[in-house]
Order: C-alpha cells, then structure tokens, then sequence
C-alpha cells in the first residue's frame, strides 16, 4: 500500500486514443480506420497502416479526470495532464502535453507523435495528472487507471500476445535444433519470446496437429495440444521464475513482459491463498533457498496443467472414446 | 585463450538468444577457449548488406580500444569506447533492441573482448550476461546504448563523463528515469561537477532521483524538446553512404537539438540538493573509488 | 384597442346564453325586430346609443359589446356538469384508459410531446415548442385556486368516490389527504406553441371533441395526423390523482369567429351518488349550452384574460397551441426508481417537483433527441423546456432539453447528416460514418414486381456512456421517432462500442431516391404501437402479402453495413500449430484472477510526515478467519520510478489493536478479525527526504530467512 506527502487525486483518470495517422516522407498521411484502435481492448495496432514503410505516427489522445482536479478551492493548482509513451526495449519516453477542453476541467486532448524508429513492437500509453501542490510544481497527482498499448507492428488491436511457434524440419534446421531430430517438438523459453519448435520431419506430426472434428484424430489432436501446452507452461514459468531482480531485503520483483504476465497468471495454482506478491517470494525463496524446491515441481506441474486445460481435455477424451466404442459396437 | 574469431564475414549478422546458448560454453566463460567461428556464423540470420554494418570497421576499433588501453584496467575502456562504437553502429532504438545483434557482436565479432574486459579477477570468469544479456549488461549494449541515452544530442561529451563511472553507466543505465534526457544529462553534471565523486556517491544519487521521480515529475519541471526523428535518420544515412568514423578524435552524434539548458541546470541544482540530505554509505570514507 | 368577433355572430351568441329571443332584445333596446335581425345578419349596425341600451339589457358594460373578446356574463354561468347516470341504472367504474395505469411522468412527456409533434403547424418550418411546468401551490394560492375551480362543488363527489374499494377511490384518497394535511396541490402544465390547437366544433368531429368529448379510449383515430391525440392523451388524465385536467387553446383556425382563450375542464371519475343523484362519470367546467336539453351541458367558452390568469392558464403569446392544467399531479413511477437524486437544498419526498423535474427532462431528452436535433439548414422539429415554480416563485429555472445530453452518439450521428458532415469511413472519435442501405419498394396493389429502390441512410458513430447499451441501431421515419432500438447481431467480442441510426423514409432527407413512396410504405408496415415495421393488414391491402419481406432485407443490409464499418474482418492467422496456438496467449487479462487470500492484508494505511522528517503510519490489517495465526513483518520501502526499491528501517513499531509487535513481528489477537500497527521510520535510513517519497508498506511472510 502506498502513500504520498501530498495530496493526490481521488476518482478514476482515464484515457483513450481518439485517432491514429501515420506519415512516410514524400507520402501523404494516412489516418488510420478506427478498426485499428479498439477502446476495448485499449490497443492501437499501428501495423494496420497501407503505408508500409511510415516513419512517424501522431495519435489524438484524450483523457478524463476528476473536475475536482481543476477546483479552484482545491489543493492543485496549475494542472497539467500529460500524456507519456513508453517502451522499456527502446529505452524511450515521450510525452506530450493535452490541452484542456472543456470548462469543467474534465476531458483534456492533444496530439503525441511516434517515431517508428524508437519502438521496437510494443509501447505502453497512459496519462498523468500534474500539478503544483503546497509550492511543489510538478507533482504527481493522479495516473490512469488503465494504461493502452501502441503496436507499431500488429494490424489486429489486441492486448493479447501469443508464444512462437516455428514449424521446421529439425534435421535439416538450426543447428541447435538437429540434436533433437528424434523429438516431436522442443519448447525454448529461454529467447525474447518463447517458441515451440514443431519437428516436421516427424512423421505425421502435421497431420495431428492439424486434426479436428469428433473422430480419433481430433481426441488425439486434443490430448497432444493440451499436453504440448502443459509442457510450454511449465517451461516458461521456470524461465520467468529463474531471472530476477531483487530488493535489498530479498524481495523479487516481477519481472516485465511475458515473464511477469506468466508468473502473475499461474502463482495463484502455484502457491495458493496468498497475495501475489508474497507467492513470488514464497516461489523464489524456495529455488534459491536450501529447501523446498523440489516439493514445489508438483504445485507448478498443476499450474501448467490447469493452464493448459488438461483435466478439461482428458475428461472429454474419455468421453469421445466411450462414444466411439458404442458407435463401434453398435 | 579467447583469441578474436579466425573467420570474419563481411557484415553484422544476428544470432538468436537460443543459439548463442549453444556457444556460451564454460571454456569460454573462462577465458579458456575460443568461439568455433565457422559453426556459429552458420547459425546466424543475416541482415541487409549496408556500409554501417561492415564488421571490418567494428573490429578495427575494438582492437584500438584494447591496444590503448592494455596497461590500464579494462574498464578504462568503457568511457572511449562508448561513443566510437555508438558512432560507427548507426542503429535505430529499434534495431538496437534486437538482442541477437548484440549476441553476434559479443560472440561472433569480439569474443576476446568480452573476456579481456569482463574477466572477473576474483571469480577468474565471466558472467554470461555479457555475451548475452539485458541492454545495461551485455558487453556491447551497455555501450551502445549509454552512448545514447547520455549523449547530448551530438555532443558525446556526457557520455564519456557517465562512462567514467562504472556505478553510473551500471546504476544509471537500468532505470528508466535516464530515458529523459535533461534527467540523464542533470546526472552528468553532477559527476562534472565533482559533487558526484565515487561509485557510492552515483548510486546513492540514481537512488534519489529514482525515488523523488514517484512524486515529481521531472518531463513537466524540466521540459525536453521533442525527439528529432529527421536528425536520427539523416545520421544513419550517413552510415549507409559509407561514411568513416575516425577513431582519435571524440566523434559527432545525430545533429538533434540539445536537451535545454535551463532545463538541465534547474535539474542539476534539484538533485544536488535532494543528493546533499541523502544518505551515502561510507561518504567521506572512502574517496577514492572511482571505478 | 384588439378587434373583436363581428358584430353580428357574437350577438346572436350572446341572445342565446342568455335565452333571449330576437324579440325581447327589441322590446328591450326599443328597436324593431327587424333591426335586431339586420344587426345579427350584418346588414346594419346598431347606433352608439343603441349599443348603451343593449350592453345594459345584456347586463354587461360598454367595453365587452364595443370589444367583444369575450362573451357576457348574461345567462348561466360559468361552472361544472356531471353528466347524469345512465338511465338503465349501469354505472361505469370511470375512465378505465386513465386509470389502467401508473401515474407516470415520462410517459406523460413521450405522450403529450407526441402529439405536439404531430399537431405541429409545418407550413412555417419552425419547430413545435413544447414546455412543462411544474407549480406547487401552497397556503393562500391554493386556497384562491380551489376557489377558482368551483372546489366547494366537487368537493362532494371526490368524497363519494374515496369511500370507494377501487383504486381510484385510493388514488383520489391520497389526492384530497396531500392537499388538506400536508397543503399542497401541484399542477402541471403542458403548453405547445406552434401547433394546431384545439380547433373544431365542441360536439362534431374535430381536434376539441376528440381531446374533450370522446372516451378517452377511443384511439382508433390512430394513425391517420389531425386530431390523432390517441390512448395519449389518456395519459393527461391518469397523471392527475383528482381526474382533472383544465385546457386552454389558441386555435390556429377561428372557431366561432375566435381563436384564443377557449376554456374547458374535464373531471374523470367513476360512477358515483352525490346528494341523491347519481352521477355517469365525467364531468366538464364550461359555459352551460343553451342548445343542450334544459342548457344542462357545458361546453368551452371564450374566457377573459383575468379568469385565465386565476386558473393558472395564460400562454405566453398568441401562438396557436393548446395549454393542459393537470390538477393535483403525482409520478407513482419515480417511487421506484432509486436512481440517484439530483442536490437539492429541500429534503424531497416522494412527489417532490424536483424529482419530476428531472425525470421529465430525462424522458424528453430519451423520446425525442431526434427530433430535437437540428442542423444544415433544418431546424428541429421540436424544442422542449421544462421549468418549476412553487406559489409562482421559480424552483427549478427553465431548462431547455439538450438531447446532446440524453444521446449523445446518436444525436451527434443526426446532427452531422444534417449539417453534411459524415464521413464514408471511421478514421476520427466524433466523426459519423455515413452508408446507404438499400430498401426495395414493391408497387401498390400487388404483384412482385418492384416499384424501385429506396436508399435510407445508415449513420454509425462510436458510443459514450450516457447513450445506454451499445452496439444497436435505431430506425426512423420522416416523423424522427424510433421506430425500433435494437442490438446488431453477430459482432464481434471486441469491436470498439457504436451506435447506429437509420433513416429511412423521408427522413432520408430530400435527395434520396423514392423518399415518399418508402416514407408511405414504411407508414403502412408501422403498427399502432408504433414499435416496429413488419406484417400489417394495411401493408397487405395495399401492397401485398409478402410486402414485409422487403423489410427484413432492409434490416439485414443495414446489419451487413453495420458491420462493414465496425468490424474487422477476419484473418486466418498464419501462425502454425494448428490449435496449438490459442493454448499459448498471455496478457489478455482473462485468465488473470484472485484467488482467496487467507492472509491477513493491508486494509488501509493512514500517514504522516512528522516533524523530524519520519514518516508515521497506522496499519489497519483484516484478518480472514483463522488468519490471526500468521505472523507477519510490516515492511517500510519507498516507491521509485523503476527497479528496486530502498528500504527503510523502522525506528519503532507498536501494535494498536488486537496485535502486540515482538522482534518486529506482528502477533495478532485470538481470532481477531481486524488489528492495527503504528509505526515510525528511521528518517537516517531514508534515501531521499520524506517530502519527496512515495512510502510503501507491505506484510511479510516471515522474518529475515532470506539475506
């Protein structure tokens, strides 16, 4: 739990990306369709541009605050809402100052230019709220509640983000890889993202993979996808759970990226009934501490298991084969 | 012995986080043995053949760097070569963010660096980081990028200030308050100054302007222009056509406008006085450490 | 001085509401009867003497036979008649279409603006001006009232009809006990300027008889405009806890050679026996009608400025229109509603006029946002304000209702295809999109041929919250009333919130082809209701039978253009795996939940910054059941913009409640479900000063196993 010297904003900041151009040198702009935001998901996919090889995207942003913010009977005075892009590969943080719009002091608006160059797929957006408290300009004095995300690569608005997955003949592909030609497939969590590496030589892995419906190759399909799954759980938590940095008194801090969205999604089946923070120390002081390492590998199995909707899948299995044995007998 | 690899192609290529796992071997960590060249650059990806890429001229300079500084401690290195290699590498942030360019570097191009400059004296290895690794740790990145995050606009001076400090280049480097430039460039001057005088001293100050940054913010009280996409990209150009890096004198950077004085200055004075009330472990103590 | 009706009629007027012949005038004036005759026929004028002679054989003065505004005070005067019960002894429970309902005022307001609209002079091309007021009468002004409206009359009968079981008898019941105990009365006032007025004869067909004379359920009037004052004007009534409801019309057509100030009242009660007479029903305030069976029927009458101005009813200017007094006005419908109440400085109860205020704003604001909504060179088709006064002092200043309030998205839709502002494509918040959806118009009188192809306008912006649900389409007509608001069907999860409008018809504006002819079909395929188009029998006699067809095409055009605009098209992601990898997604927030912590946490922190720059705070911790059994370490850091954060050291840590602290560990109290620390930082041990530092406090599991 926080808390400032100051006074801060009570009530919800909020902020939204009104519209989205893009501009190639000798080209003119391209306002992107409002299909490439969505105020849902909170995301901006600057890949849905025509313009391939743009090089600046300006995006409208407007944000909501608490009209106590600008009471002039309040604690704040010279407010100033700023919007700020971050991208933590790029080491790079723009912002941009919204003017105000409306009389209440409510909605602020203005522009923030991108430059292509700068961000390397993802940036994160938000809003803050700045003001000059008890003499002390530029106090921070509220922040939006949920930040946005600026893709410059996806075409799809989305927050969600997917592992790799390569489909390569192992004999004949990397390197790395042509040790492990007799496997089926081989997960790698220790690369930017994590990739599952299907082994096409294998014979008729495609073919599984690549199976649906009722009949044995879709329960087969099934069981694979969910036990290729498991095993891509429980190696990206192990990845996420095997770097990370750590307070003066010990404690982990979660990590960025998939690594903290990993550890965050299963931590909850993996040490269950306590606040997410104190699950990571509790996980970290086991792999790093004398004991307790190994009697955690079940509760993990059991997070990816979960994750990877294996008891789900087994059952309807089961199912699916009783029924295809009563088709056969009858 | 690390030796420099025996075959050297022709440009910069990239070399995926998981195959350069393959060639960080516990030989090589300690300074035992040499990366098996031909292998490793048949496992990278290559890049778009461009005058800016040309490994010959990177390694010309890493050989300068350990030639000059071979009687002094390695790190010494840090603050010449910095801005050299940021000069010769014309990257976008980008690019730079690729990680498999900083392992080709580290693995493919120099090997023998990372191990002559990171070879703990105590642990008599290197930590793998510095082949592959965050950007505030791997050997090539770290450099790469303090030269631009601490530059000041075309001006490399600050960047050979921060580089003189390895608690600077180390602290500084990882949080995210230096991505604004007049922050960053406020840091330097206390270093220039000599209010900013041991290891201790800059991570006692990263830690104030770190914390102050929860309650203050900085990009409102010490505004920065904005960033010159134009300047950037016409620098980079000048890579493609080809242009030399001569490696004496300090070179020039992307003609971006400085950050604003005033802005730096009201930032400089902020921070010594928040430095002046913080606590520094064995201040006074213990001066001399500088690196 | 204003000239009057002619000479003549008004006279003629005069003889017979006083039961005078032709004859008895003469005698009096000292004239023949044929002068009297020539006076009433126009032929002559009387002489100024002769015009003293007959003002006093009227019994009246000078001014109101030189002027002739109003009518004399000669014969009966004004007052009420109950219609008497029917003669085969059947007693009527009143009006069973006022009070088959809640008394509501936003239905009122869907209601009466209705009709305003559909009264509305078009030949001007101004808007119909519809305003609501709310007056509470108290003290000497509702005493004064009370005697203005004959109260000592009706009195009895609203004492008859209390004692009865029905709910009319509790309505009326609640009326009378607000009025005596609690000495109120409120009356609200529905005025529309610009519009027809109650034209028409008292008796014949016409706009008066339907409102006034007419059961009140007799809404086969319908559909067809003129006089369509429908199951609406039902409404009036049923809003009334007493059955009365007083009007005063400007007539935009002469009625008896006169067009303003013509007054009624009309009572609604149910059967009922008042000193020995039964009673039938309704009853009506007018001038008795010497035409009527021993002049016992009243009928409107042409009042003077002073009786209008007693009964609350003086319109603002002489602008056709028609002024509703409902008397002893209540909202049964805004009791339920729990919504959150407006500031107001009086405790409101439950029919406070602020509560009505409002809620006639909102249900205008709601029905009637297209209408409202003007642009280009179009002005609305309607203005709407609503006002407040209490003893004829203002409450609630008049408001004109912006339908920019009630529907935002949808009024910003209309505004911009008035003003020629659409966009074809969505690139902008705030911009409308504008599309034209195809409606096939078969040919009158059978037949599948087609007569042509009818292009409505599809709008489409994003939505905002004040809008309702979103993602839907609202369809309209020529007339802007929503026809049908219905949800888009198969859309994506994702897509960013719209709403949608469709103009079809005229409303298509004039450049669209066969505006008429879909505005009249579309007319025909519109039921009573007025909630949807589809199979109707006059659709079928005048067109055919499979006619509605058209229509589902024109929906399902207008859904596949709908979603044209707003949703993505669908990729096959190129990504192997087959369905490996939807399995492999993170970040979308779904999967992220909290699972049931049974340790005690952090409930609230309150701190300070004291003198020598310590930070001090108070902990308050719930406990979960069994929970007092952890033991768990406060934790002082402070927060930074990235990284590790700095800790600091407690210079002294001491329970509060339900907890003691030994070796910097909390043990709680016994089954205590909630305890409190207080602790004090080391000020030597802070990385910066306490003034520019954000403090962190966390419970920890254990103590210093880590290093």
């Amino acid at each position: 739990m926080k808390v400032f010297p100051y006074p801060r904003l009570r009530g919800t900041v909020s902020l939204r990306v009104d519209s989205a151009r893009v501009k190639a040198p000798a080209q003119p702009r391209e306002q992107l369709d409002s299909r490439a935001r969505s105020v849902i998901e909170r995301a901006v996919a600057l890949g849905a541009a025509e313009t391939e090889d743009w090089e600046t995207a300006v995006l409208t942003v407007s944000a909501t605050i608490p009209s106590k913010a600008t009471d002039p009977t309040g604690p704040w005075s010279e407010v100033v809402v700023v919007a700020v892009l971050t991208d933590r590969t790029t080491n790079t943080r723009v912002t941009s100052t919204l003017a105000r719009e409306t009389e209440d002091g409510r909605d602020w608006c203005g522009e923030l230019q991108v430059l292509r160059s700068d961000i390397h797929d993802r940036a994160v957006l938000t809003v803050q709220v700045i003001a000059t408290v008890d003499g002390v300009p530029g106090r921070i004095v509220g922040e939006a509640a949920e930040d946005w995300i600026v893709d410059v690569r996806s075409d799809v608005p989305t927050r969600e983000q997917s592992f790799d997955i390569k489909e390569v003949g192992f004999t004949k592909g990397p390197r790395w890889l042509q040790g492990f030609s007799e496997a089926p497939w081989i997960v790698n969590a220790s690369g930017t993202v994590p990739t599952v590496h299907i082994n096409t030589d294998f014979e008729g892995m495609a073919d599984v993979l690549g199976a649906e419906g009722r009949g044995p190759e879709g329960l087969v399909n099934a069981m694979l996808v969910s036990q290729m799954a498991a095993e891509v759980w429980t190696a990206v938590f192990h990845s996420a759970i095997g770097d990370l940095e750590i307070e003066d008194d010990g404690t982990p801090l979660f990590p960025h990226g998939w690594q903290g969205e990993v550890l965050r999604e299963m931590l909850p089946d993996v040490v269950p009934e306590r606040t997410l923070e104190d699950a990571l120390r509790e996980v970290h002081r086991r792999r790093v501490g004398a004991t307790g390492w190994t009697e955690l590998q079940p509760r993990i199995q059991y997070a990816a298991m979960r994750r990877a909707e294996v008891p789900r899948v087994l059952s309807e299995t089961v199912r699916g084969l009783d029924k295809l044995n009563r088709e056969d007998e009858a | 012995m690390t030796e420099k690899p025996d075959h050297l192609p022709e440009y910069l290529a990239r070399l995926a986080d998981e195959e350069a796992a393959r060639f960080i071997t516990d030989g090589l960590l300690s300074g035992k043995d040499s990366v098996p060249s031909i292998a490793l650059n048949q496992a990278t990806e290559p890049l778009p053949e461009s005058p800016r890429r040309r490994l010959r001229a990177i390694r010309d300079l890493i050989d300068d760097a350990m030639y000059i500084h071979r009687d002094e401690r390695p790190t010494q290195a840090d603050a010449w070569l910095a801005p050299r290699l940021h000069a010769i590498l014309r990257l976008t942030r980008a690019e730079a963010a690729d990680s498999a360019l900083w392992n080709y570097l580290a693995l493919g191009v120099a090997p023998d660096f990372v191990v002559w400059r990171h070879l703990s004296e105590t642990a008599k290895v290197v930590n793998a980081q510095y082949f592959k690794g965050p950007h505030y740790k791997q050997a090539f990145a770290r450099l790469w990028w303090s030269a631009e995050l601490f530059r000041n606009g075309p001006d490399y001076e600050p960047v050979v200030i921060a580089c003189g400090n390895q608690d600077m280049l180390n602290t500084g480097l990882r949080l995210d308050v230096v991505d604004h430039r007049p922050t960053a460039q406020a840091m330097v001057r206390l270093l220039q100054r000599g209010v900013i005088r041991t290891g201790r001293d800059a991570n006692a100050l990263a830690k104030v302007v770190n914390t102050a940054a929860v309650t203050v913010m900085y990009d409102v009280i010490a505004q920065d222009v904005p960033r010159d996409g134009d300047a950037v990209r016409m620098w980079i150009d000048e890579g493609e056509g080809g242009l030399t890096v001569h490696h004496r004198p300090l070179p020039t950077g992307p003609a971006e406008e400085p950050a604003p004085e005033s802005s730096v200055e009201l930032l400089a004075n902020n921070f010594a006085e928040l430095f002046a009330d913080a606590p520094v472990r064995g201040r006074r103590a213990d001066e001399e450490e500088g690196g | 001085m204003e000239a009057g009706e002619d000479f003549g009629p008004w006279l003629a007027r005069q003889l017979k509401l006083a039961d005078m012949t032709q004859t008895e005038l003469a005698l009096a004036v000292d004239v023949t009867r044929a002068a009297v005759s020539a006076w009433i026929t126009g032929r002559a004028t009387p002489r100024p003497e002769a015009i003293e002679r007959i003002a006093r054989a009227l019994n009246t003065d000078l001014a109101t036979v030189h002027t002739r505004t109003t009518d004399t005070q000669a014969g009966l005067p004004v007052g009420w008649y109950h219609r008497p019960g029917h003669a085969d002894g059947g007693r009527e429970l009143g009006n069973a279409a006022a009070f088959a309902f809640d008394a509501d005022v936003s239905v009122l307001a869907r209601e009466t603006c209705q009709n305003s609209l559909d009264e509305r002079l078009t030949a001007n091309g101004q808007p119909v001006r519809v305003r609501y007021t709310l007056h509470e009468l108290t003290g000497e002004d509702l005493a004064r009232f009370r005697e203005v409206i004959q109260w000592d009359d009706l009195y009895p009968h609203y004492e008859a009809v209390r004692e009865q079981k029905q709910k009319v008898g509790r309505v009326v019941d609640a009326g009378l006990r607000d009025m005596y105990e609690r000495d109120r009365l409120v009356l609200l006032r529905v005025d529309d300027y610009n519009a027809a007025g109650l034209t028409g004869d008292d008796y014949d067909d016409g706009r008066f008889a339907a409102v006034v004379r007419r059961q009140l359920d007799s809404h086969k009037s319908g559909s067809t405009a003129g006089g369509s004052y429908g199951l609406g004007k039902a409404t009036l009534w049923a809003t009334s806890r007493l059955g009365l409801v007083l009007i005063n019309s400007t007539l935009s057509e002469p009625h008896e050679g006169r067009t303003e100030r013509r007054l009624v009242g009309r009572l609604d009660l149910p059967w009922r026996r008042v000193n020995g007479e039964a009673c039938a029903g309704p009853a009506w305030l007018g001038r008795p009608d010497p035409d009527s069976p021993g002049a016992g029927v009243a009928r409107s009458w042409w009042a003077d400025e002073e009786t209008v101005e007693s009964l609350h009813l003086t319109r603002e200017s002489a602008e056709p229109g028609t002024s509703f007094l409902i008397v002893g006005a209540h909202d049964v419908a805004s009791l339920a509603e729990e919504t959150a109440v407006p500031d107001g400085d009086e405790g409101e109860d439950d029919d406070s006029i602020q509560r009505m205020h409002h809620r006639l704003v909102r249900a205008l604001g709601k029905n009637f946002w297209a209408a409202m909504t003007g642009g280009g060179d179009r002005l609305p088709l309607l203005e709407a304000s609503v006002r407040t006064l209490r003893n004829g002092v203002v409450v609630v200043p008049e408001e004109r209702v912006d339908p920019t309030v009630a529907q935002p998205s949808r009024t910003r839709a209309l505004k911009a295809f008035l003003d020629g502002t659409t966009v074809e494509r969505l690139t902008e918040t705030g911009q409308v999109a504008a599309v034209e959806v195809p409606l096939s118009l078969p040919v009158q009188g059978g037949g599948r041929t087609s007569f042509g192809e009818h292009r409505a306008v599809l709008l489409v912006t994003h939505a905002e919250d004040a809008d309702g649900k979103p993602n839907r389409v609202v369809t309209m007509r020529g007339n802007r009333m929503t026809v049908r608001d219905t949800a888009v069907p198969g859309l994506p999860l994702v897509v960013n919130p719209f709403q949608a409008v469709l103009l079809a018809g005229t409303a298509a504006g004039p450049q669209a082809p066969f505006a008429a002819e879909a505005e009249e079909f579309l007319r025909a395929a519109e039921p009573p209701e007025h909630n949807k188009w589809g199979q109707t029998e006059e659709l079928t006699l005048t067109y055919s039978t499979s006619a509605y067809r058209r229509i589902n095409g024109l929906t399902r055009e207008t859904n596949a253009a709908i979603k044209t605009l707003v949703a993505r098209p669908k990729k096959g992601t190129k990504q192997g795996g087959g369905r490996l990898a939807p399995k492999l997604t993170i970040g979308s927030g779904k999967r992220r939940r909290l699972s049931a912590v049974s340790m005690p946490v952090l409930e609230e922190l309150d701190a300070q910054v004291l003198e020598g720059g310590a930070w001090q705070v108070i902990g308050e911790i719930r406990i979960p059941p069994g929970g007092h059994e952890w033991r768990l370490v406060p934790v002082a850091k402070f927060d930074v913009r990235s990284g590790p954060r700095p800790t600091i050291e407690w210079a002294e840590v001491a329970g509060v409640n339900n907890c003691q602290v030994v070796d910097g560990v909390l043990r709680f109290s016994d089954g205590a479900r909630s305890a409190a620390f207080r602790g004090v930082t080391d000020p030597t041990t802070h990385a910066v000063r306490a003034s520019l530092s954000g403090l962190v406090v966390e419970l920890r599991t254990g103590a210093g196993e880590l290093s």
